[in-house]
């Protein structure tokens, strides 16, 4: 065979295999916004659930999502960053860092579900939290971790090592040099994979599930010791529990879930780009 | 003039604040857990119970009969909706918690057997259902049907729906039977689940409370034996206790309810909640 045929096929291959990963994407999206599009409305978006669920929004929903998302995060990012500086620029390559890295590799591995099933034992009843958004937004916060430890020790270690040289040389403490000539410029990665891992959080269900995810609130949550209704349980249970519902409040719910993930990484990116473009070297 | 103002704005607070105290009669919260089958019908109260009572705040979680009933064990819930009663040891348990479990009775439900539209099997007697569900009977011919094997559809086994069905059909009452669901079935996650299954699967036949049913399925009427009536999963049928499989639909409190839990308790078996009830397709028990 000619080189130039096999460097012919090698390419449509290549270029099949791209396409296949796309091809999922625009399916599932297509299929979301052409059943889903007409259920959107202000309304929808706004209002509490009426008659069992099948009229009204689901306001509740996207807000104990948001309650969640948010508080989860609280807690996460500056524990995560913080190790991962620890990790990068303090922790010698002994044993102790070794096993703290792989318990990290191992954590983000471990399935929602299980994530679920500590945050009960944990948060719910051995820290007597209660089913309450704080147990929740605790549980999603310990899933969080090992994504955000990896994304910030991964943009900490992309800072040029000279820069580390200098400041130091400069007669600067190790702690100065990380606040002012590395931190600086990791922010934009680790804040990438802090929405990244947002993203993530917003669309898990098994976590919440038994933590803090209630089947119907008439109200919203007024503290966090109260329970919440959040997207993607609302989503399961309007598809598995409410006989008669419209499939186009279903495919709505799903729209709206996937567009709170999809704004994110949006925003992720643009977040990245900016900073990027302000920090150069 | 000032004084004026000072007056006005202290009359209008004090207005605020007894207007507060009059409608705000009732105020703290409820959590109430437990039956899947009941969970729509628990949020149908809800909605209209928090209309009437602004004070208070609800809380409504599925998780099925058991996870509500192990709810009241550990303390977690204040009413569980539950489509079964309480076994002996779990009721002892409670107690041993110091909670008093207390039964209300708050609706009934038949228990719909339904296949997809387009199979011939209009009447089956509990016999017969027995020998389907645990795999004595394989093809739907053996009881009347065209020659097609028999899919069992079932809940999973923390439904109160699949604990009922499996002691008053698989079992016919008989507390010594050690029946089981033929390994073969399917067990559903929801009720919903199954009717979306049976209405595209000719094969299959499934089992949920009568608020299930949709033109989607063809529901099979029931006879408790080959001399009996046979009989549809209606609510005249139900009420009068003439349907062979109907239970109770329960909650329980700890103890005799009080407070906001007796409100809602007696807004439940009040005939507005009863009315609910009735639009949520079960049936009243009064």
């Amino acid at each position: 065979m000619r080189t130039t045929t096999k460097q012919k096929i090698a390419f449509s291959v290549l270029f099949l295999s791209t396409l296949m990963v796309i091809l999922p994407v625009v399916f599932v999206l297509g299929t979301i916004i052409k059943n889903g599009w007409q259920g959107i409305s202000w309304e929808f978006l706004t209002s509490m659930p009426r008659d069992g669920m099948r009229q009204g929004g689901i306001y509740p929903a996207i807000v104990g999502t948001v309650y969640l998302v948010s508080l989860s995060i609280v807690f996460s990012l500056p524990i995560g960053v913080m190790a991962a500086i620890y990790l990068n620029e303090y922790a010698r390559d002994n044993l102790l860092t070794r096993l703290i890295r792989l318990a990290i590799v191992n954590l983000a591995g471990v399935s929602s579900v299980v994530y679920g099933l500590f945050g009960l034992a944990l948060f719910v009843t051995f820290m007597k939290f209660g089913v309450s958004i704080l147990s929740g937004a605790l549980t999603l916060a310990i899933m969080n971790l090992p994504v955000i430890i990896t994304a910030s020790r991964e943009s900490l270690a992309n800072v040029p090592y000279q820069f580390r040289e200098v400041s130091l040389s400069l007669g600067l403490s190790r702690w100065q040099t990380i606040r002012h000539s590395v931190l600086p410029f990791a922010i934009p990665g680790i804040l990438t994979g802090a929405i990244l891992s947002l993203a993530r959080a917003a669309g898990e269900t098994a976590p919440i599930l038994f933590t803090v995810a209630a089947f119907y609130l008439p109200k919203l949550p007024a503290s966090i010791f109260d329970q919440a209704m959040a997207l993607p349980y609302h989503l399961y249970i309007i598809s598995t529990q409410i006989p008669n519902i419209a499939v186009k409040t279903r495919y709505a719910t799903a729209m709206v879930l996937v567009g709170i993930s999809f704004t994110m990484n949006i925003f992720a990116v643009i977040i990245r780009s900016r900073l990027r473009k302000k920090k150069k070297w | 003039m000032r004084t004026l103002k000072g007056l006005l704005l202290a009359f209008s607070m004090l207005c605020v604040l007894a207007d507060a105290g009059f409608t705000g009669e009732l105020k703290g919260s409820i959590q109430i857990k437990g039956s899947d089958t009941m969970v729509n019908l628990a949020q149908a109260w809800a909605e209209v119970f928090c209309e009437k009572n602004p004070g208070v705040n609800l809380a409504v979680t599925g998780g099925g009969s058991g996870t509500g009933i192990a709810a009241l064990i550990s303390g977690t819930a204040d009413i569980v909706i539950s489509s079964r009663t309480m076994k002996e040891k779990e009721i002892n348990k409670a107690r041993e918690n110091g909670i008093q479990p207390n039964e209300i009775k708050t609706a009934l439900d038949g228990l719909a057997v339904v296949a997809h539209p387009a199979n011939p099997v209009s009447k089956i007697t509990i016999d017969e259902l027995s020998d389907i569900f645990t795999g004595k009977i394989k093809n739907w011919k053996e009881v009347g049907g065209m020659n097609l094997r028999i899919v069992i559809l079932s809940r999973e086994v923390n439904s109160g729906t699949h604990v009922y069905f499996k002691e008053h059909v698989l079992r016919k009452g008989n507390e010594k039977s050690v029946e089981e669901f033929s390994p073969a079935a399917l067990l559903m996650p929801s009720s919903q689940a199954i009717a979306d299954e049976i209405s595209q699967n000719a094969n299959a036949i499934g089992y949920y409370g009568m608020g299930y049913i949709s033109s989607k399925q063809k529901v099979i009427a029931v006879a408790k034996d080959k001399n009996s009536p046979y009989l549809e999963p209606v609510l005249v049928n139900v009420q009068n206790n003439s349907y062979p499989i109907a239970r109770p639909l329960l909650i329980y409190t700890k103890g005799k309810p009080q407070g906001i839990v007796k409100a809602f308790v007696d807004f439940v078996l009040s005939e507005e909640g009863q009315e609910i009830v009735r639009k949520t397709d079960f049936v009243p028990v009064h």
